[in-house]
C-alpha cells in the first residue's frame, strides 16, 4: 500500500490545484470508477486486468507466439484481453451463437506466456483469459474441440482417444509398479508416451544410477493439465485427486517427470485447486543432472559426430514457469566434443513450439505456424539435432519441419543424447 | 455480433461499396483467400490505432471506425494489384502495420480496405562493410533490434513504441528514437527503400551513402503516413554495438539553467546519445524518489560508444551541466530510466477515471524555445477541465530542440470527451505555430494535426496537395488523413 501511495505521491499537487468543478468531477469518477466499468455482476473474469490489458499498447506483442505466427492484430493480447472484457460485461453476448468466433478467441493462446516477460503488470494473457473460460463453461458454452478433450479425459483417463499407457508393452517399455518404499517416482505424461525412446531411456539412467523408483503405468493417467488449461475444474480435481492417491502410494518423496507441463501441473496447479501433495517436484533433467554431479552417472562415450552439433530449444514452460534453463546446458557441457550453439531466442526468452496451451485445439494453423516460426530460429544456428526436455515441444516441433527438412533434422530429447555417452 | 451495441464515431462520408462479396473474390484471387477477412471479429480488430482517445472509446464501447477489408499481402506485386483494383472500385485503402499511431494515422475513417503489413518481416540482410540492414518494412522494432543485438550492432533507433511499432510505421510517421542525438532520426537512418505508389507502380531509391543524382525524391516518402505510397522494403543504417555505456543526471534549479546546459554541450558538438529534460512538474512524477531532484529539473544523458569517446563526452557533458548550476544525481536516475523507459501504465489507468489524456511533441528552434514551454503551459492551463500540463524536452539538436507535452483533463459537462480533446490540441498547437514552433516533432499528422496543415505548410501545401493528387489521383490511400480535415473546430482562441 505504501508502494502506491508513494508512486501517486505526485498527483497530490494536481488534485490540490484543480477548480471546484473539475475536483468535483474527478472525485465522482473516482467513487464511480467500478460501478461504470467494472459493474459488480455474476462472473468471475478478471475484469479489472482484462481493462489494463485491454488498454495497453500492446506492449508485448513482438513477443507473442501466437500473434507472431497469425500475423493478425485478432490474435494481439491487448484485442484478446478487450473481446475477454466485452463478453464478460455482455457488450458481446457469449450466448448468442453467432458470436462464436469471439468465445474461440480466449482459447487462442499457448501457454507460453512471453507477454509476462515483458509486461509492466506481469500479466499472462493466458492466465487472464482463462477468468473468461470459467465464465464460458458457467454459461454452458464450452466449445466442441474442449469438450471433446474432456470427454477423453473422463473415457479414457488421458488426453488420448484411448488409454495411451495401455500401449506401453507393445511400444517395449518397462513397467515397474511400487512396493510402496520408493525413493523417486518417475512420472511419464500422456504425450511422452508417444516417444517411447525417451521413456526408455529415462528408465535406462535411472536404473544405472541406481535409483530405486517405479512408474506405475497400469494405473497411471493424465495429471488433469488440458482440463485445467479449459477450465473444467470438476475434471481438473478428479484427476488431481486420483494423482494424490497413486503419487502418495510409492512412498517416493520425489517425483520427477518428463513433461514439463505435468511438473507445472502437479507442483503449482494442484495447489490452486487446495490439493496438496507433500513430495517434491521436479523435471527430470534437473534431477539426472544432480546424478551427474554426484557420481552417479558417467559419461563415457565419445559422442557420434552426427550428434556433435546441437542446438537447444528451452521449453517455455520449463524455462519460463519451472526457471530452469541450466539442467540441460550443465548435462551437454558435460559431454566431450559436444557443440551447443544457441537461437536467438534462448533460456527464459525462449519461442512457443506451439503446442501448449489451448491454440493447437482452437487454431490449428496458427500453433503450426508457432511451429515453423520456432523451427526456423533453431535453423539459423546451422545445427541440425535439436535437444529438448518436453513432449510437446517434441510432438508441435515436428508439424514445423518442412518436408524437405525432414530427413535432415533430428530433434530428440536430452536423455536419448544422454544415452548415446554413458 | 451486434455492432450496434457499439458507437460508432467516424460515420460520415463512408465508402458504399456495392458488391462486398466481388471485392472479397478479387481480393482473394489478389492474395489467397487466407489473406483475407471481412469476418466481424477481424473487422473489429482493426477499428482503431493506439490515438489516446480511442482508449476512452475502447473503454466505453465506442469504436473510432470500421474497415471493411482486412488484407495481409506477402509481396509489393501483391499490394500492386490491390491498389489497382481499389483504383478501379474507389475504395480507400489504409496501410496498417503494429498500430501505435498516436494520430489516428492507421484509423480507417471511410471504411475500406486495411492492408496490414505485419506479413512483410523477413530482415533479409545485414551488410558488415557498409554497416546496412536490409528488412521487409512490417518487421517489429524491437525483434530487428534483438535480431541486430544477436549479432553485435544496434540500430540506434530506439522509440518508446519500440516493442509495438514497425520499420515501415517509423518511416511513414518520419519517426525518432530515444537515443537519436547520436544516431539520428528515421530520415537519417534510411538509406534505401522499395515501395508501391498508390496507382501500383513498383519503385526502388538505390541505396547508397550519399548522391548527386537531382533532387532527393526518396524524402518524400519518408513522413508520407501512407497516403503517397506503401514502403515494403527498407535499408537501414546499423552500428557496432556500443562498447561503453556512460549514465549522467544533473538536476537544475531553472528550466532555464537545463536548456542552457544542453545548448552549449550539443555547441561543443558532444551528442549524447540521449538527453532528456523533464520540467519540474515531471521530475517530481518520475524521479520523485531522489531528495536533490525535488522540485528541480532533471537531465539525464547516455554518452555511448567506444570508451575512449564516451570518455570525453562525459567530461565534457558534466563539467557544462556544473557551470550551468546542475547538481550531480549520479547514475541512479538513468538507471531508473532505463528500467521503466517500456513500461507504459498509464494508458490503462487514465480511461478508467474518465480522464482525457495525451501527449504532444513540438520541434521549436533554440531561440525562444523557453518562452513557448511557458506559454503552452500558460495557456492550456487555462482550459476549463485540464488538471495536468507538463512537459519534459526529448530530442535535441545544435540548432533546436523537440518537446514533449503531456495534459490530461477532466471534460466540463458541457462537452464531450472528443470535444474536450480536440479543444485542447487545437490550443496547444496554435499557441506553438503562433510563437513559430513546427506542430509534430515525430508523431505525424495523421487526424490530429491535418486542420493545421496550411498554417505550418504555407504555400507549399499546395504543392504537396499537387503531388498527392498527380500521385492518387482517386484519393484511394489512406484519404482522410494530412490533406483534408475531419475535426471540429474548437480551442484556437
Ligand atoms: C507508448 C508509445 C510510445 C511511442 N513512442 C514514440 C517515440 O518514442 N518516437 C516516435 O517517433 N513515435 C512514438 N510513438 C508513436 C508510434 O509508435 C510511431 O508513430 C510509429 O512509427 C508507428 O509505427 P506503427 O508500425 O505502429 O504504425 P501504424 O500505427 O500501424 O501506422 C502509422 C501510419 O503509418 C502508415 N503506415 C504503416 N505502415 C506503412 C508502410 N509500410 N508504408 C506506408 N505507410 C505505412 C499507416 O497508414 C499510418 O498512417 C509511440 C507510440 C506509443 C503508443
Ligand atoms: S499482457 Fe501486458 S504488455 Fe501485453 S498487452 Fe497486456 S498489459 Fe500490455
Ligand atoms: S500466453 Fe502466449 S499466446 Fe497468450 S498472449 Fe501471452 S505470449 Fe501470446
Amino acid at each position: 500500500m505504501s508502494d502506491i501511495l508513494d508512486k501517486y505521491k505526485w498527483m497530490g499537487p494536481i488534485i490540490q490545484k484543480m477548480d471546484r468543478d473539475t475536483k468535483r468531477v474527478f472525485m465522482k469518477n473516482f467513487r464511480m470508477r467500478d460501478k461504470n466499468f467494472f459493474p459488480e455482476g455474476d462472473y468471475k473474469a478478471d475484469v479489472k486486468n482484462l481493462v489494463n490489458c485491454m488498454l495497453c499498447p500492446n506492449m508485448c506483442r513482438f513477443d507473442c507466439g501466437t500473434l507472431q505466427a497469425a500475423k493478425s492484430e485478432t490474435i494481439s493480447p491487448a484485442y484478446k484481453a478487450r473481446i475477454g472484457y466485452y463478453l464478460t460485461i455482455g457488450k458481446i453476448d457469449p450466448l448468442d451463437p453467432s458470436n462464436k468466433e469471439f468465445i474461440d478467441l480466449m482459447y487462442k493462446c499457448s501457454n507460453e506466456e512471453s507477454c509476462k516477460v515483458w509486461c509492466p503488470f506481469e500479466f499472462s494473457v493466458v492466465s487472464l483469459l482463462e477468468t473468461v473460460r470459467d465464465d464460458l463453461n458457467d454459461k454452458g458454452v464450452m466449445p466442441d474441440y474442449c469438450k471433446e478433450q474432456i470427454k477423453k479425459l473422463k473415457e479414457t483417463n488421458t488426453i488420448e482417444d484411448h488409454n495411451i499407457y495401455e500401449t506401453y508393452k507393445e511400444k517395449g517399455i518397462e513397467n515397474i509398479e511400487t512396493d510402496g518404499n520408493d525413493d523417486v517416482y518417475y512420472y511419464i505424461g500422456c504425450e511422452s508416451m508417444k516417444f517411447p525412446e525417451v521413456i526408455k531411456a529415462n528408465i535406462k539412467i535411472l536404473k544405472k544410477a541406481g535409483v530405486k523408483f517405479s512408474t506405475n503405468l497400469e494405473k497411471k493417467g493424465c495429471c488433469g493439465g488440458p482440463a485445467f488449461n479449459i477450465r473444467d475444474l470438476k475434471i481438473a480435481k478428479e484427476l488431481a485427486n486420483k494423482n494424490k492417491e497413486l503419487i502418495e502410494n510409492t512412498g517416493a518423496r520425489i517425483v520427477v517427470s518428463d513433461c514439463p507441463g505435468c511438473i507445472e501441473t502437479l507442483r503449482n496447479r494442484y495447489q490452486k485447486v487446495g490439493i496438496e501433495i507433500d513430495v517434491k517436484f521436479i523435471h527430470i533433467v534437473q534431477y539426472i543432472k544432480d546424478l551427474i554431479d554426484n557420481g552417479k552417472i558417467k559419461l563415457e562415450r565419445e559422442i557420434p559426430d552426427e550428434y556433435k552439433k546441437v542446438t537447444i530449444h528451452d521449453p517455455c514452460l520449463l524455462a519460463r514457469n519451472l526457471n530452469d534453463t541450466e539442467s540441460i546446458r550443465a548435462i551437454l557441457n558435460k559431454m566431450p566434443g559436444i557443440e551447443n550453439i544457441d537461437p536467438i531466442y534462448n533460456k527464459q526468452f525462449t519461442h512457443c513450439c506451439g503446442w501448449s496451451g489451448t491454440v493447437h485445439w482452437a487454431d490449428k494453423n496458427i500453433a503450426i505456424k508457432e511451429a515453423t516460426n520456432r523451427i526456423n530460429e533453431l535453423k539459423e544456428t546451422g545445427a541440425v539435432v535439436f535437444i529438448s526436455a518436453c513432449p510437446e515441444c517434441e510432438l508441435g516441433l515436428a508439424y514445423g519441419i518442412s518436408e524437405k527438412d525432414k530427413e535432415k533434422i533430428k530433434i530428440i530429447d536430452i536423455s536419448e543424447l544422454l544415452m548415446k555417452v554413458i | 455480433m451486434n455492432l450496434e451495441n457499439f458507437e460508432l464515431i467516424y460515420k460520415e462520408n463512408r465508402v458504399k461499396i456495392k458488391d462486398k462479396a466481388k471485392i472479397r473474390a478479387k481480393l482473394g484471387e489478389i492474395v489467397g483467400d487466407e489473406n483475407v477477412s471481412d469476418k466481424e471479429i477481424d473487422i473489429f480488430a482493426y477499428n482503431k490505432d493506439t490515438t489516446l482517445i480511442t482508449l476512452n472509446w475502447t473503454l466505453e464501447g465506442k469504436i473510432a471506425a470500421q474497415p471493411d477489408f482486412i488484407v495481409w499481402p506477402e509481396t509489393p506485386e501483391q499490394i500492386s494489384s490491390i491498389l489497382k483494383l481499389a483504383n478501379e472500385e474507389k475504395i480507400p485503402v489504409i496501410p496498417f502495420s503494429e498500430g501505435s499511431g498516436v494520430v489516428g494515422g492507421a484509423i480507417p475513417i471511410y471504411g475500406g480496405i486495411i492492408l496490414d503489413m505485419k506479413k512483410f518481416n523477413k530482415i533479409l540482410e545485414i551488410n558488415d562493410k557498409d554497416l546496412t540492414v536490409t528488412v521487409e518494412t512490417g518487421t517489429n522494432g524491437m525483434n530487428l533490434e534483438r535480431y541486430l543485438n544477436a549479432k553485435g550492432y544496434t540500430g540506434g533507433h530506439i522509440p518508446q513504441s519500440l516493442y509495438t511499432s514497425s520499420v515501415g510505421g517509423w518511416i511513414a510517421h518520419r519517426a525518432a528514437g530515444q537515443f537519436s542525438s547520436k544516431y539520428g532520426k528515421i530520415e537519417d537512418i534510411i538509406m534505401g527503400m522499395e515501395l508501391v505508389l498508390p496507382q501500383g507502380d513498383i519503385i526502388k531509391f538505390k541505396t547508397i551513402a550519399r548522391a548527386s543524382t537531382g533532387p532527393q525524391l526518396d524524402k518524400l516518402f519518408i513522413g508520407n503516413e501512407g497516403t503517397l505510397g506503401i514502403i515494403t522494403k527498407a535499408t537501414l543504417k546499423i552500428w557496432p554495438y556500443p562498447e561503453k555505456r556512460g549514465l549522467i543526471s544533473y538536476a537544475f534549479p531553472t528550466f532555464e539553467d537545463s536548456l542552457e546546459a544542453t545548448r552549449q554541450i550539443l555547441r561543443q558538438q558532444i551528442y549524447p546519445a540521449v538527453i532528456r529534460i523533464y520540467d519540474a512538474d515531471e521530475t517530481n512524477r518520475h524521479f520523485g524518489h531522489i531528495e536533490k531532484a525535488k522540485d528541480k529539473v532533471m537531465v539525464v544523458f547516455v554518452c555511448e560508444g567506444i570508451e575512449r569517446l564516451v570518455d570525453l563526452e562525459e567530461t565534457i557533458t558534466r563539467e557544462t551541466c556544473k557551470k550551468n548550476n546542475g547538481i550531480d544525481c549520479g547514475e541512479e536516475p538513468v538507471e531508473h530510466w532505463f528500467e521503466t523507459r517500456f513500461k507504459v501504465t498509464e494508458t490503462s489507468s487514465t480511461p478508467t477515471f474518465k480522464i482525457v489524456a495525451d501527449t504532444i511533441e513540438i520541434g521549436f528552434l533554440w531561440d525562444k524555445a523557453a518562452d513557448m514551454y511557458h506559454s503552452v503551459i500558460e495557456t492550456t492551463k487555462k482550459i476549463q477541465g485540464v488538471m495536468m500540463i507538463t512537459a519534459h524536452v526529448s530530442h535535441f539538436y545544435p540548432n533546436g530542440v523537440g518537446f514533449y507535452f503531456t495534459f490530461a483533463g477532466i471534460p466540463p459537462k458541457e462537452k464531450t470527451d472528443f470535444e474536450f480533446y480536440q479543444e485542447i490540441w487545437n490550443c496547444i498547437i496554435k499557441t506553438v505555430e503562433d510563437a513559430g514552433g513546427s506542430f509534430g516533432h515525430h508523431h505525424g499528422v495523421g487526424i490530429n494535426r491535418s486542420k493545421w496543415m496550411e498554417r505550418e505548410w504555407g504555400k507549399s501545401f499546395d504543392t504537396l496537395k499537387s503531388i498527392k493528387k498527380l500521385l492518387d489521383p482517386n484519393n484511394i490511400l489512406n484519404p482522410g488523413k494530412i490533406y483534408e480535415s475531419v475535426w471540429k473546430e474548437g480551442g484556437e482562441n
